[in-house]
């Protein structure tokens, strides 16, 4: 406190240089802010900030599951997404791809551009459309900020805010309380999963977005029935179906949204070739 | 021969011919997976149908004596009970590793609550991501070697009512 208050005479007398001014004024303004409003911290969040969340969020899957030790296969899921993203309203976000080395069946976004799919997803898809579809329902989640919203409204991080906006003001030099309990928040999210509501904007959002791109728009569609038509008893879908609308609803809403709008880009490829080679290569 | 391999492969996996579902509404039955195909029957709402292949936003099914294609988003899955472990095997070996081309012998690693729990993060796993990525030059390469793979431009879908 002393501290703040030091600087803010040096502020007020002129003795600060005018960028560390201006700065310093931002941080002083951002801790009244959220000391105020907690939850209001993450409306500031800058690309940057975005960036370097996601990385501690996408830390925290890959520390729960490896990346798959498959360059090819690596390599791939990274082109297809890139392509991706280039139809999204965030193409020069710095995007990065990944396979989660597990049996489980899910994907992942975080905030910033990181994407990340399960093996046992992959092995479930039969076309290049259908990771288009998974992809780009995720790619939506990352260009509408649906994490967050979420992270926003999850009670680990309104009892962390104060955490969070040191996390935020601190640049390079993390507190790892304030990053424990950021960490916190995230694993909140990925437990509980996002809001409902955007789930399916993803969903309508994903459809286009692969389309945009060339590929067959049902892509999607056709990985919720692949979803639908599985065991729901079967452990490798649990968090899956915990933290996602039930693919019948998702089907609902996608039928209805889509109507006959999406039917002159059905017979867009599906590249079953590609996709196949690829997964089957050493 | 590979090509020939996969194919019998194909044919032998037995988890298309058990997808079942059933449908939303009453629909067409068409003689092609096309919109101004041939109509050679009517689905009525409910009917249960035998899934028989998919394509592009269309399902080959059978229905009691009817058969033909109708829209896949007409058909809501019944889901099954057998796992995926039991049904269903993939034919991709993703689980190769790059240089030994030996089998990982991967068991049941999971993904589930408990583990994302008890997660610690890994910043240098992250890091390694960043090897594989792509820049937009990459994906536009990529993209130019299906010619079609064509850029569209397409507004999003409004929310339904």
């Amino acid at each position: 406190m002393t501290r703040f208050l030091a600087a803010a005479v040096l502020l007020a007398s002129g003795m600060l240089p005018g960028g560390a001014a201006a700065q310093f004024n931002l941080n002083l303004n951002r801790l009244i802010d959220t000391g105020k409003n907690l939850r209001e911290a993450f409306k500031d969040v800058d690309e940057k900030q975005e960036a370097e969340i996601g990385a501690d969020y996408a830390a925290v899957l890959v520390g729960a599951s490896p990346l798959l030790d498959n360059p090819a296969v690596e390599q791939y899921v990274n082109r297809v997404g890139r392509w991706l993203s280039l139809h999204s309203e965030r193409p020069g976000l710095n995007w990065q791809f990944g396979v989660l080395d597990t049996n489980t069946v899910n994907a992942f976004s975080t905030p910033g551009g990181y994407v990340l799919i399960s093996r046992g997803l992959l092995q479930r898809l039969k076309n290049e459309a259908e990771l288009a579809g998974v992809l780009s329902h995720e790619i939506a989640h990352v260009v509408r900020k649906h994490h967050l919203t979420a992270m926003r409204k999850s009670k680990g991080m309104e009892a962390g805010a104060n955490a969070l906006s040191l996390y935020l003001e601190q640049g390079g030099q993390r507190n790892a309380a304030a990053k424990e309990k950021l960490v916190g928040g995230m694993k909140e999210v990925m437990l509980r999963g996002l809001d409902k509501d955007d789930e399916f904007e993803a969903d309508r959002m994903g459809v286009v977005i692969a389309a945009r791109s060339g590929y067959d728009p049902f892509g999607l569609p056709s990985v919720i029935q692949m979803l639908q038509a599985s065991n729901p008893k079967d452990s490798e879908l649990a968090l899956m179906f915990q933290t996602h609308p039930d693919p019948g609803s998702r089907l609902d809403a996608l039928d209805r949204a889509m109507g006959n709008r999406m039917d002159r880009y059905a017979s867009q490829p599906q590249m079953a070739d590609r996709y196949a080679g690829v997964m089957r290569a050493k | 021969m590979r090509f020939g391999l996969l194919v019998l492969v194909l044919l032998a996996a037995p988890a298309f011919a058990q997808e079942t579902g059933y449908a939303v509404r009453e629909t067409e039955i068409k003689k092609e997976p096309f919109t101004d195909a041939q109509t050679v029957g009517t689905l009525s709402e409910k009917a249960q149908v035998k899934v028989l292949d998919r394509q592009n936003g269309w399902m080959r099914i059978e229905s009691g004596t009817q058969s033909g294609w109708v829209r896949m988003l007409s058909i809501r899955m019944n889901s099954s009970q057998s796992s995926f472990a039991s049904g269903l095997k993939s034919l991709f070996s993703v689980a190769r590793t790059g240089s030994s081309g030996q089998t990982v012998t991967t068991g049941v690693r999971g993904l589930d609550k408990e583990d994302i729990q008890k997660a610690k993060p890994n910043p240098a796993e992250v890091k390694k991501m960043a090897a594989f990525a792509a820049t937009q030059s990459d994906a536009e390469r990529f993209a130019a070697e299906n010619p079609q793979l064509k850029n569209q431009k397409i507004d999003y879908l409004p929310a339904p009512k």
